[in-house]
């Protein structure tokens, strides 16, 4: 894996990470910000099992973000 | 389609549906290219409803029913442009494993695609895979 950025930031004076790189995207980084926001905020599953789910997902895919 | 597995979240199903159609009519990326990607990310997850299942943005632009037969064979089939082949090359490894993606593959999508549909690219891979394989979970098969 790289470990220099393939893509360049879209806001001026940040440098690239996920965010000012998904800038490129505004109306689907706000629609992910959604979605997002939902899968936290609704449903039946408790906070910290989520949290141990997205850690699961991110140690699995060695996602250090 | 995950719609029906969805059911029982319908403000999920709302939100993924307004994302999607960003993706398909805002992004920058042509709708052919990302019906080839989704088509092959269900293919390598054997998603066998996603695989039957073309997305009407798709059709309505044109879409080839002769080259979704021929993708299985899109390193070689002719009908496969480069922009094609760089897209879903980095389609494969995205679902296979994303760390074996290279500098080059990011690189050569970029010169095809520009900044802008490069991230909705991925961003669309990201729905795709992820989507497609919560689906196949969900209706066992």
């Amino acid at each position: 894996m790289s470990t220099t950025p393939r893509l360049p930031s879209a806001i001026e004076g940040r440098p690239p990470d996920l965010r000012s790189v998904m800038a490129h995207q505004p109306g689907l980084q706000r629609d992910f910000s959604v979605l997002y926001g939902t899968f936290w905020s609704h449903g039946v599953l408790d906070h910290p099992t989520k949290e141990v789910a997205r850690l699961r997902n991110a140690r699995t895919t060695d996602c250090g973000y | 389609m995950t719609t029906d597995v969805l059911a029982a979240r319908p403000e999920l199903v709302e939100h993924r549906a307004t994302m999607l159609d960003g993706i398909w009519r805002g992004s920058g990326v042509p709708p052919r290219l990302l019906e080839l990607a989704r088509l092959r990310v269900a293919a390598l997850l054997h998603d066998e409803v996603g695989s039957a299942t073309r997305t009407p943005v798709a059709v309505a632009a044109g879409f080839d029913e002769d080259v979704a037969d021929a993708l299985p064979s899109w390193p070689t089939d002719p009908r496969f442009t480069p922009t094609d082949r760089a897209a879903l090359a980095l389609a494969e490894q995205f679902v296979m494993d994303c760390h074996g993606i290279t500098d080059a593959q990011v690189a050569e999508l970029r010169d095809a695609l520009g900044d802008q549909a490069t991230v909705g690219f991925l961003i669309a891979l990201a729905l795709f895979d992820g989507f497609s394989r919560a689906a196949t979970v969900l209706r066992g098969f």
